[in-house]
């Protein structure tokens, strides 16, 4: 006697299962925030005590300088608002005419930014990023980029990488940082 | 004339049994990545906008300093610095960086990367006083967070 059994085979039904892990996903998406330091890199000047004061000749200092108001004075000209730095920057730094009151060279350029004390953070940070854009178009421009795409190379790809030296090769970016006077 | 009209009934339907395998392996990698913080604030922070603005490469070598309005209304409306656990005073900076300094392993010491999260309203007489401190401890390199401005 063979007692023939049915085997009851009742699938799961898996049509769910693509909704709760949405529903996971969604949450997740919602609630994580991608750690990414981004921000303005910028290399402070060694100690004041240890360091030997060096004589600039004053053509090749740009200043900046931004008053508790947040009102800018730009190579000693009151200004109230950015417009126009960076082309400035570029023709200070690149100085094509060689004009006696610009830079003698790229790599003697330097970029002073003094603020006052009671000057705004927001109004230091939008002097820098436009002293960086102007460097960053600078540095673009020499290897036929713009300088967003310079910018965003990618320093592990090694064709890149040599785009990126040979953008600022000789002209390092000279931000000093001077002390704020009271 | 005979017509050539043969009816075809295509019944393409794609299959989506694959599609939760694909959600869950993007749910995967987001549960991987999370940082769920627990810490909360202790300095209220907005950073300002730029648009030049690099990544710091080298996660292992950021430290963090806050600045902003303490979150705890009854210390103040002053100013403060944190280091994401607790408050630091001025003069404790160049402890703190050292502190720092000593979990780098060796060569990495003098590459530190401080990142300085500080409020949009805040003077520049108080971050000066922190780059001082910084130049002091040699510790130089520093990126001032902020957001991207398109």
């Amino acid at each position: 006697m063979k007692i023939t059994r049915k085997v009851n085979q009742e699938p799961v039904n898996t049509g769910s299962m693509a909704d709760i892990a949405f529903l996971l996903l969604i949450f997740f998406l919602v609630s994580t925030t991608i750690l990414q330091e981004k921000g303005l890199m910028i290399t402070l000047p060694p100690d004041q005590e240890k360091q030997p004061v060096m004589p600039v000749n004053d053509r090749n200092l740009f200043k900046i300088s931004i008053n508790s108001k947040n009102e800018f004075l730009i190579q000693d000209e009151p200004k109230q608002d950015l417009v126009g730095l960076r082309e400035e920057l570029r023709m200070f730094i690149l100085n094509p005419t060689e004009a006696s009151d610009l830079a003698e060279s790229p790599k003697k350029a330097i970029v002073s930014l003094k603020s006052n004390r009671g000057t705004d953070y927001a109004a230091f940070i939008a002097v820098l990023d436009e002293v960086k854009g102007a460097y960053y178009d600078i540095y673009g421009e020499r290897v036929g980029l713009s300088g967003d795409q310079y910018r965003h190379l990618d320093l592990d790809d090694s064709r890149q990488l040599a785009l990126y030296e040979r953008g600022k090769e000789g002209i390092p970016m000279n931000i000093s940082i001077a002390e704020p006077n009271k | 004339m005979k017509s050539f009209k043969r009816k075809t009934i295509v019944n393409a339907e794609i299959s989506t049994a694959s599609l939760p395998d694909i959600v869950f392996l993007l749910l995967f990698f987001f549960m991987v990545t999370a940082v769920i913080r627990t810490d909360e604030k202790l300095v209220k922070y907005e950073v300002p906008k730029a648009k030049h603005i690099n990544k710091a490469e080298m996660k292992t070598l950021i430290r963090e300093l806050q600045v902003g309005l303490p979150a705890n209304t009854r210390l103040g409306t002053e100013p403060l610095i944190s280091d994401g656990s607790h408050y630091l005073k001025i003069n404790e900076l160049v402890q703190w960086v050292n502190q720092e300094k000593a979990t780098l392993p060796e060569p990495y010491k003098d590459q530190m990367i401080i990142v300085l999260k500080a409020d949009e309203a805040v003077k520049m007489g108080l971050i000066a006083d922190i780059q001082q401190e910084l130049r002091k401890s040699n510790a130089r390199k520093v990126l001032y967070r902020s957001k991207e401005n398109i």
